[in-house]
C-alpha cells in the first residue's frame, strides 16, 4: 500500500496548468485506447478455471447490503510474510460480487507499486453465473502513472490496471496479487472498512523467529488474532458494514474501521515500526538531518530580504512572503523523496519545491535571523488524523512549520499560536499556502493534529482554533427601491480569512481581466433575477495582510413585485447561508465537518419609494445552537427598511446527535431568506 | 490507403500534433531577446492575463518524420508561472523527442539555462505501446520572466499522418510561424478554419506550406457554445487518394465510391423482398409501411450500444460477422449503422422511394463540403420520399422515434448518395413542440406552507431519447434515481421525491412518462401576517443560465425545446387568497415565455410556457438572449398573495 505525497493541498490547487492539461487531454485520449485494450483485445483471456479459493465462495451468504449496493466484498486475505533480512513478500486476495451494473467498477484491478514495492504476479478470474471462467494475467494488464492526472508533476509511484473479463450483475469477479516490498518503516494498515460491505476479510502476519508485531486498532474494538503457525498470525473480520459517502463527512480515514501493524524485529534494528509519535518524529527528523544547511546565496538573501525590516516580526514576514510568493510548488516525488524534502540550498536556487521543500527553505531562512522552526507533519482535511489513532506515515499528506518566536516578540497580526508544554509558544505556517498571511491559518488546519517533529524526537499535537471573527464576510448595501420594483445602489464586500483567500484564488484564476466579475455575477444570479452591474472594484486583491474588498453597484429591475395595490419586496437582497444538505431520505450517519469557523453579517438598508411605506414585515430570526446561530432582523427606520442578519458556525464538526437540530437550523434560515416585506402606499 | 493503415494511432497522433512539437533540423539558435518583451507587464490586446506567447514555431516534414517546436512565454503573474513546467508526450518505441533545451530569461535579462536532464515520466504502458512525457521544470521563473525552449520530434512508424495546427491556444499568442513539408508519394489537401483577423491563408512556399500568424486571442470556454474544433483557429492537413481541387468533383467521386460500397451491402433484394412481406400488407398506407418497417428494424439487436467487452467474451458469443442486409436480418444483429441500411434495403423492397444519406454529426464539427474531408460524414440516415416530403429516418441509433433524427444529425448538410455520386440535402430540424418537458403537478398546499402531491413528467421528442440513451445500460434502481434526480434539478428548493410508476425505457416510443409523488418543504414564503406563493415552480434549470454580461462565442443549443407546466394547489379551506399576479407573455422568434395564475374557488391554476426555437445564435445576440432569461427569472418569481387561515396560525 504505497502513500506518499505530502503536498495535497498545492496538487488540489495546481491541475490547471497548460503543460498539464495537455497530459490530461492526450491522456484522455489515450484513455480510449485503453478502453479498447482493456475491455477488448489485450485481455486475451482463457479458459482457466478460477482459484478453489474464489469458488468456494460462489454459495456464500451475501453480507448485508441495501438495493444501491453495487457490489460486495465477499472475501479479502492479505498474507505479510517477514524474512530475517527485512525484505517482505505479500499475497493479496480478493473476491467481489458483483450485484448491479455500477458494480462493473470491481473488475478493474488497480496495484500501485515502485521500486520498493514490485509486482511479482498478478491475475484475475471471473467466475460467471453460467459458463466457463475467465482468467487474464499480469500479461494482460496495462501500466499507467495515475499520479500525474492526479496532479504530480513526477512520480515514481506507478499502477497496473487489470480488467476481468464479464464484470456484470450476478458474477464473481477475484485477483491475487503478490508483491516484494521494502518499506521505509516496518508497519502495515490494514484498512478492513470500505464503501461496500465485507463478508469476511483476513489478515494473517508471518514473522521471523525472534520477531515481534503490536497491533493497534481505530474505529473498531481490538481482535486478538489466532496462532495459525510458527510465529504467524492471523485477524479475521465478519460482516463489515460499508462506509458510505456523505457530503460533508469526516475524511474516509478518520471514520474507517482499520488495523495498525508495527513490527518489531528482533536484535534491535532501527528499521522497525513505529511504536510512538515519538518514533515517527525521529525518523522524520533522520530524514532532514542536513536538508536545513543554509548556503551563501541564502543568507544573502535573508540579508537583503531583511534589510529594510525593522522588527523581527516584519523580517519573518518578508521570508514567509518570499516562500509564499517566489517559489513555486512543483511537486517532484521519486522514492524516498515523497517524503524527504530538497536541501535548502537546491530549492532555492531552483526557485521551486514541494511543501516539504518549502518548509525547509523558510526553516533555514529562519533559522539565518536566529529563529529556530519544526517540521509539523500534517493531513490537509481535518479529522483524517485524531488523537486516538496509532502512528503511521500513511495518513499524512502535507508538511508545515512551527516557528519558536523569539522571546518578547509579539505582534496582533500573529494569532495563529499553540503552546507546546517542551518548546513553548509555536506559531504555525504553511509557506505552501500562497494566500494565508504569515499570523494567520486556513480552517482546514485549524483544530487538526499533526506530528511536531522536534529534535527529541516528536508529538501528536493539535493546531490552534482560531476565533470565528477572523473568518468573516461583511456585507453592506445601501439601497433605493423605486416605484417600479427597480433596487439599485451600491454594494461593499469585505472578506478576511479564508473567505478572502478562497475569493483571491478564485481572481488568480481569472484568464482576463474582464473574468474578475464573474464571481459577483455568479454571486448575484443566485438572489437576484434580473440584474446588470454597473461599476465594481476589487481591492486589496494582492495584498494578502489586509481584507479582501468588493465594491460594486447594482441595478435590479423588477426586485420588488407588484401584487394589487401591494409591492413586495425580499429584504435578504443578496447571499445565502442555507444548505440542503441534511435533505436526504437516508439518515445520516457520520457527523457534518465545517471548512473551519466563520462568522458573515450582512447589513441591507433599502430606501423605499415614495408614497408607499411598510404594511408587514417578516418576524426576526434567533436561531441559537452549540454548533451554529443565525439572527436577522427586518426594521422600518423612518422611509428605510433596514435588513441585518449574522451567522456565525461555532463548532468545527456537528456530531450525528444534533445533525436533526443543523437540519432544522438550516430550514429556518432558508425560511428567513425567502420571506418577504410588504410595502402599501402610504396614508400621507 | 497507408495514411489509414493505424487510424488508431491517427487519432491519437492528430491529438498531439495539437500539443506538442513541431521540428526542424537547422533551427539551434534562440531567437534574438526583444528589450521590449523583457520590460513587458501586460499585453493590451490580453487584459489581464497570467501569461502570453510571445512566440511560437511548428516547423514539420511528413518526408523525414520529423518535426521542430520552439515556444517562447512571458510570465504576466504568479499564476503564470505554471507554465514554467513543461511536459512533452511522446509514445517511447516510436517517437524520440530529442534536442530539449530550455531557459529562463529573468526581467533584467540575465538567463538562467535548464541545465538537467529532462526527466521522463511514463504515463500509460500497454501492449507495445509505452506513452511518456518528457518533462523539465524551468528554474528560477519569477511574474516578468521569460521562458523558451525548443526541441525536436522525430517519430519511425514510416507511415504518413494528417494533422493539424491548432493556433487558438489557452494563451494569448503574439507571434507564431508554422511550416509543412508535405509526403511527396501522398496528395495532400489543406483547409482552414477561423483565421485570425489580418492572418493571410496558408500559402505553398516552394513545396512547402506556411502560415505566419499574430494576436491570436486566449482560447475561452463559455457555458452552451458551439463545439470547439468549431471556434478554435485551425489548419487542416489531410492525406488521401485523391488529388481533386473542386469540391463538386471531390464529392461526385467520393459519392459514387461510397454509393457502390452501400449497394453492395444492400444488394440482396429477393431477401429483402420476402422479410417485408411479413411486416407489411400490400394494403397499407406507404407512411404505415414504413412505420411498421421502422418498428422492425428497431426490434434488432442493435450491437453499437452493448456495453465492451472482452474478447474472450466475443468468442464465446460467437458473433458471426455481417456483410450484407441478409446477414444481418438472419442472424437479428449488427451495428447501429447496418440497421440503418437494413431500413434502407426494407424501404426499398416496400416500393417506397428511399436513398441512403451520410452526414456529419455536429457535436463534433460542423460540416462544409468546402473541406473535401470524406471523414467528417460520419454517420448515416435514410431519405424516404413521402407524400411528396423529403423525411429522415435513423433507426440504427437505439430508442430514436420514428420520424425525428438524432439531436447531432438533425439541420446538417448530408449528401443524398446514388450512382452519380450524389446531391447535397439539408436534414430536417424538429420544432420545439416535439422536443418537449411537460410538468402536470397535482398539489395540496399544507398549513405550514408545504406543497404535497402528485405530479406527471412526460418527455418527449429528442428529450425522451436522450435520457434512454444515457441510461440504457443502467438498471431499474439507478434509472429510479435518475428519474427523481431529474425532477429535484427542477424545483429550486430541496424537496422529497418517488417515482411511483415504471417508465417505458427500452422502447422508441415518442414520450416516456415518469410519476411522482412529491413534497415541496416551505414552498410558501412568510410576508408577516400573509403568505406568498412563487408561481415558477418549476423555475430552477432557468435560474442560471447567462449569469454573465460578456459572451465571446455564439451561443449554441442542442436542438429547440420547450417546457410546459400544468400546475393546480389546492389551498387549505380556510385560506385565502389577496391578489394574483397578472399573465405575462413574451413572444418571440427565438425564445418565448408565458405564465398564468388563475385563482379557481381556492385552487390555484398556474400554467407556464418556455421555448427556445433556435440551435446558434451569433454572439452579437447574447445581450438580448440574456435579457429573455432575465425576464424569465422575473416571471417565475411573481408571487401569489395569500391570507392563511386561523389553523396557520396557530402553527
Amino acid at each position: 500500500m504505497i502513500s506518499k505525497l505530502w503536498c495535497s493541498l498545492a496538487q488540489a490547487r495546481r491541475r490547471t496548468d497548460m503543460a498539464r492539461s495537455r497530459i490530461a487531454a492526450a491522456t484522455a485520449l489515450f484513455a480510449g485506447t485503453l478502453a479498447l485494450c482493456l475491455t477488448s483485445g489485450a485481455p486475451r483471456a482463457c479458459a482457466s478455471d478460477a482459484p478453489g479459493w474464489m469458488h468456494g465462495l460462489v454459495n456464500v451468504p451475501l453480507p448485508e447490503h441495501d438495493d444501491k449496493t453495487d457490489a460486495v466484498l465477499l472475501y479479502s486475505e492479505y498474507v505479510l510474510s517477514i524474512q530475517a533480512n527485512g525484505k517482505m513478500k505479500s499475497l493479496q486476495r480478493v473476491a467481489y460480487k458483483i450485484l448491479r451494473v455500477g458494480g462493473k467498477r470491481y473488475g478493474l484491478v488497480v496495484v500501485n507499486f515502485d521500486a520498493e514495492t514490485k509486482i511479482s504476479a498478478l491475475h484475475g478470474w471471473c467466475i460467471p453465473a453460467q459458463g466457463k471462467d475467465y482468467e487474464v494475467k499480469d500479461k494482460d494488464a496495462i501500466e499507467a502513472s495515475l499520479g500525474v492526472a492526479n496532479g504530480e508533476l513526477i512520480t515514481d509511484v506507478r499502477s497496473k490496471l487489470l480488467q476481468i473479463p464479464a464484470a456484470d450483475p450476478g458474477n464473481i469477479v477475484g485477483y491475487e496479487v503478490e508483491q516484494e516490498l521494502r518499506p521505509y518503516v516496518l508497519q502495515d494498515d490494514w484498512l478492513f472498512q470500505r464503501p461496500i460491505p465485507t463478508g469476511e476479510a483476513r489478515y494473517t502476519l508471518q514473522l521471523p523467529p525472534g520477531w515481534e508485531y503490536k497491533a493497534a486498532w481505530f474505529n473498531h474494538a481490538e481482535i486478538a488474532p489466532s496462532s495459525v503457525g510458527n510465529n504467524q498470525w492471523q485477524w479475521v473480520v465478519k460482516n463489515v458494514p460499508a462506509v458510505k459517502g456523505e457530503k460533508e463527512m469526516p475524511p474516509w480515514r478518520g471514520v474507517a474501521e482499520q488495523m495498525v501493524l508495527s513490527v518489531i524485529p528482533s536484535g534491535g534494528s532501527q528499521n522497525r515500526g513505529f511504536q510512538s509519535w515519538d518514533d515517527m518524529g525521529n525518523w522524520q527528523a533522520g530524514l532532514t538531518r542536513g536538508r536545513r544547511d543554509s548556503s551563501p546565496e541564502i543568507k544573502q538573501k535573508v540579508a537583503e530580504l531583511t534589510a529594510s525590516a525593522k522588527t523581527p516580526v516584519e523580517k519573518m514576514k518578508a521570508i514567509a512572503a518570499f516562500a509564499q510568493r517566489e517559489i513555486r510548488y512543483v511537486g517532484i516525488e521519486l522514492g524516498i523523496g515523497g517524503y524527504q524534502p530538497h536541501a535548502a540550498k537546491d530549492v532555492f536556487a531552483h526557485r521551486y519545491g514541494d511543501c516539504k521543500d518549502k518548509a525547509t527553505l523558510v526553516s533555514t531562512m529562519l533559522s539565518e535571523m536566529g529563529v529556530e522552526s519544526y517540521y509539523i507533519v500534517i493531513n490537509a482535511e481535518r479529522d483524517a488524523v485524531t488523537p486516538g489513532m496509532p502512528p503511521q506515515i500513511g495518513i499524512f499528506n502535507h508538511l508545515i512549520l512551527a516557528i519558536k518566536l523569539p522571546e518578547g516578540v509579539s505582534d496582533p497580526s500573529l494569532v495563529a499560536f499553540m503552546d507546546d508544554a517542551k518548546l513553548g509558544k509555536l506559531l504555525i505556517f504553511d509557506p505552501t499556502d500562497e494566500m494565508t498571511p504569515f499570523g494567520q491559518l486556513r480552517g482546514a488546519l485549524q483544530a487538526n493534529y499533526g506530528l511536531l517533529v522536534t529534535p527529541s524526537g516528536g508529538e501528536l499535537v493539535e493546531l490552534p482554533r482560531l476565533p470565528s471573527s477572523l473568518n468573516t464576510t461583511e456585507r453592506f448595501a445601501k439601497l433605493q427601491l423605486d416605484a417600479k420594483g427597480t433596487l439599485s445602489g451600491d454594494v461593499r464586500e469585505v472578506r478576511r480569512g479564508d473567505p478572502a483567500v478562497y475569493q483571491r484564488y478564485v481572481l488568480q484564476a481569472a484568464a482576463q481581466q474582464s473574468d474578475k466579475i464573474k464571481p459577483i455575477e455568479t454571486l448575484l444570479s443566485h438572489s437576484l433575477g434580473t440584474f446588470q452591474i454597473t461599476k465594481a472594484t476589487v481591492g486589496n486583491l494582492a495584498q494578502t495582510n489586509l481584507p479582501f474588498v468588493y465594491d460594486y453597484s447594482l441595478v435590479a429591475e423588477n426586485y420588488a413585485k407588484p401584487a394589487g395595490d401591494l409591492l413586495l419586496v425580499r429584504p435578504r437582497v443578496m447571499g445565502y447561508e442555507s444548505r440542503d444538505l441534511l435533505e436526504t431520505k437516508e439518515a445520516r450517519k457520520y457527523a457534518v465537518e465545517f471548512a473551519g469557523p466563520w462568522k458573515d453579517s450582512d447589513t441591507f438598508e433599502i430606501a423605499l419609494p415614495a408614497g408607499y411605506e411598510v404594511d408587514d414585515l417578516p418576524p426576526p430570526v434567533n436561531a441559537d445552537y452549540s454548533f451554529a446561530s443565525y439572527h436577522s432582523k427586518a426594521e422600518v427606520n423612518g422611509k428605510t427598511l433596514k435588513y441585518t442578519r449574522t451567522f456565525e458556525i461555532k463548532e468545527l464538526s456537528v456530531p450525528v446527535s444534533k445533525v436533526d437540530e443543523l437540519k432544522k437550523f438550516y430550514r429556518e434560515i432558508g425560511n428567513d431568506e425567502r420571506n418577504t416585506a410588504v410595502l402599501k402606499h402610504s396614508t400621507n | 490507403m497507408l495514411y489509414r493503415r493505424v487510424s488508431l494511432f491517427l487519432s491519437i497522433f492528430c491529438l498531439c500534433a495539437v500539443v506538442r512539437a513541431p521540428h526542424r533540423a537547422n533551427a539551434d539558435d534562440w531567437q534574438p531577446i526583444n528589450p521590449a518583451e523583457l520590460s513587458m507587464t501586460s499585453v493590451p490586446e490580453a487584459p489581464g492575463a497570467a501569461a502570453v506567447i510571445l512566440y511560437r514555431q511548428v516547423d514539420r516534414d511528413d518526408n523525414t518524420d520529423r518535426e521542430y517546436n520552439y515556444v517562447r512565454i512571458k510570465i504576466l503573474t504568479e499564476e503564470g508561472r505554471k507554465y514554467a513546467n513543461v511536459e512533452i508526450p511522446f509514445f517511447k518505441q516510436s517517437e524520440d523527442v530529442h534536442g530539449l533545451k530550455a531557459r529562463t530569461i529573468r526581467p533584467d535579462g540575465t538567463i538562467a539555462n535548464f541545465e538537467g536532464k529532462p526527466l521522463e515520466q511514463m504515463i500509460v504502458k500497454a501492449k507495445g505501446l509505452k506513452y511518456m512525457a518528457k518533462v523539465i521544470v524551468l528554474p528560477d521563473v519569477q511574474v516578468g520572466s521569460i521562458i523558451e525552449y525548443r526541441y525536436n520530434d522525430q517519430w519511425n512508424f514510416s507511415l504518413v499522418y494528417n494533422s493539424q495546427w491548432i493556433l487558438s491556444n489557452e494563451l494569448f499568442t503574439k507571434s507564431a510561424k508554422f511550416s509543412l513539408k508535405p509526403n511527396s508519394y501522398f496528395p495532400m489537401r489543406t483547409s482552414w478554419h477561423g483565421l485570425p483577423t489580418g492572418t493571410a491563408a496558408p500559402r505553398n512556399d516552394k513545396g512547402v506550406v506556411r502560415l505566419e500568424t499574430g494576436n491570436v486571442p486566449a482560447f475561452q470556454i463559455e457555458d452552451y457554445m458551439p463545439p470547439q474544433n468549431e471556434l478554435k483557429a485551425r489548419v487542416d492537413f489531410t492525406y488521401g487518394e485523391s488529388t481533386e481541387s473542386q469540391p463538386e468533383k471531390f464529392w461526385k467521386s467520393e459519392g459514387k465510391k461510397r454509393n457502390e460500397g452501400i449497394e453492395g451491402f444492400m444488394g440482396k433484394r429477393k431477401a429483402m423482398e420476402q422479410a417485408v412481406a411479413q411486416i407489411v400488407s400490400p394494403s397499407d398506407t406507404p407512411e404505415i409501411k414504413l412505420q411498421k418497417i421502422y418498428a422492425r428494424v428497431q426490434q434488432v439487436r442493435n450491437t453499437g450500444y452493448e456495453p465492451e467487452v472482452s474478447e474472450q467474451e466475443k468468442k464465446r458469443a460467437k458473433v458471426k460477422s455481417i456483410n450484407n442486409v441478409e446477414d444481418l436480418w438472419k442472424n437479428g444483429y449488427g451495428s447501429g449503422g447496418e440497421i440503418t441500411w437494413l431500413f434502407l434495403a426494407l424501404a426499398r423492397a416496400a416500393g417506397l422511394e428511399a436513398y441512403p444519406v451520410l452526414v456529419s454529426r455536429r457535436s463534433e464539427y460542423f460540416f462544409t463540403p468546402q473541406t473535401m474531408d470524406s471523414h467528417r460524414l460520419n454517420d448515416n440516415v435514410v431519405l424516404v420520399k413521402l407524400n411528396g416530403k423529403d423525411t429522415y429516418y435513423d433507426p440504427g441509433t437505439l430508442f430514436t422515434p420514428f420520424g425525428i433524427l438524432p439531436w447531432p444529425e438533425t439541420g446538417v448538410a448530408g449528401l443524398r448518395l446514388d450512382k452519380d455520386g450524389g446531391t447535397w440535402v439539408t436534414t430536417t430540424v424538429p420544432d420545439s413542440a416535439v422536443s418537449r418537458i411537460e410538468r402536470k403537478a397535482d398539489l395540496r398546499l399544507t398549513d405550514q406552507g408545504s406543497l404535497e402531491g402528485k405530479l406527471t413528467v412526460t418527455f418527449a421528442g429528442l428529450e425522451a431519447l436522450s435520457m434512454r440513451l444515457e441510461m440504457n445500460n443502467e438498471d431499474e434502481a439507478a434509472r429510479k434515481t435518475y428519474m427523481e434526480n431529474q425532477v429535484r434539478e427542477f424545483i429550486p428548493v430541496s424537496i422529497e421525491v418517488e417515482l411511483k410508476n415504471q417508465p417505458d425505457w427500452k422502447s422508441s416510443a415518442p414520450t416516456l412518462v415518469g410519476e411522482f409523488e412529491i413534497k415541496v418543504q416551505g414552498w410558501a414564503s412568510g410576508a408577516g401576517h400573509r403568505a406568498l406563493i412563487p408561481v415558477g415552480l418549476f423555475s430552477a434549470p432557468e435560474k442560471h443560465v447567462f449569469e454573465h454580461a460578456s459572451r465571446v462565442h455564439p451561443i449554441y443549443f442542442d436542438f429547440p425545446t420547450a417546457r410546459l407546466d400544468d400546475v393546480t394547489i389546492e389551498l387549505p379551506l380556510d385560506w385565502k387568497v389577496n391578489s394574483m399576479p397578472p399573465a405575462h407573455i413574451d413572444e418571440g422568434k427565438v425564445c418565448a415565455y408565458s405564465t398564468k395564475a388563475e385563482n379557481k374557488q381556492g385552487t390555484l391554476h398556474l400554467t407556464r410556457k418556455l421555448s427556445v426555437e433556435a440551435i446558434t445564435l451569433e454572439t452579437k445576440y447574447y445581450g438580448a438572449l440574456r435579457n429573455f432569461f432575465q425576464v424569465v427569472r422575473t416571471g417565475d418569481d411573481q408571487q401569489i398573495v395569500v391570507q392563511p387561515g386561523a389553523s396557520a396560525a396557530a402553527n
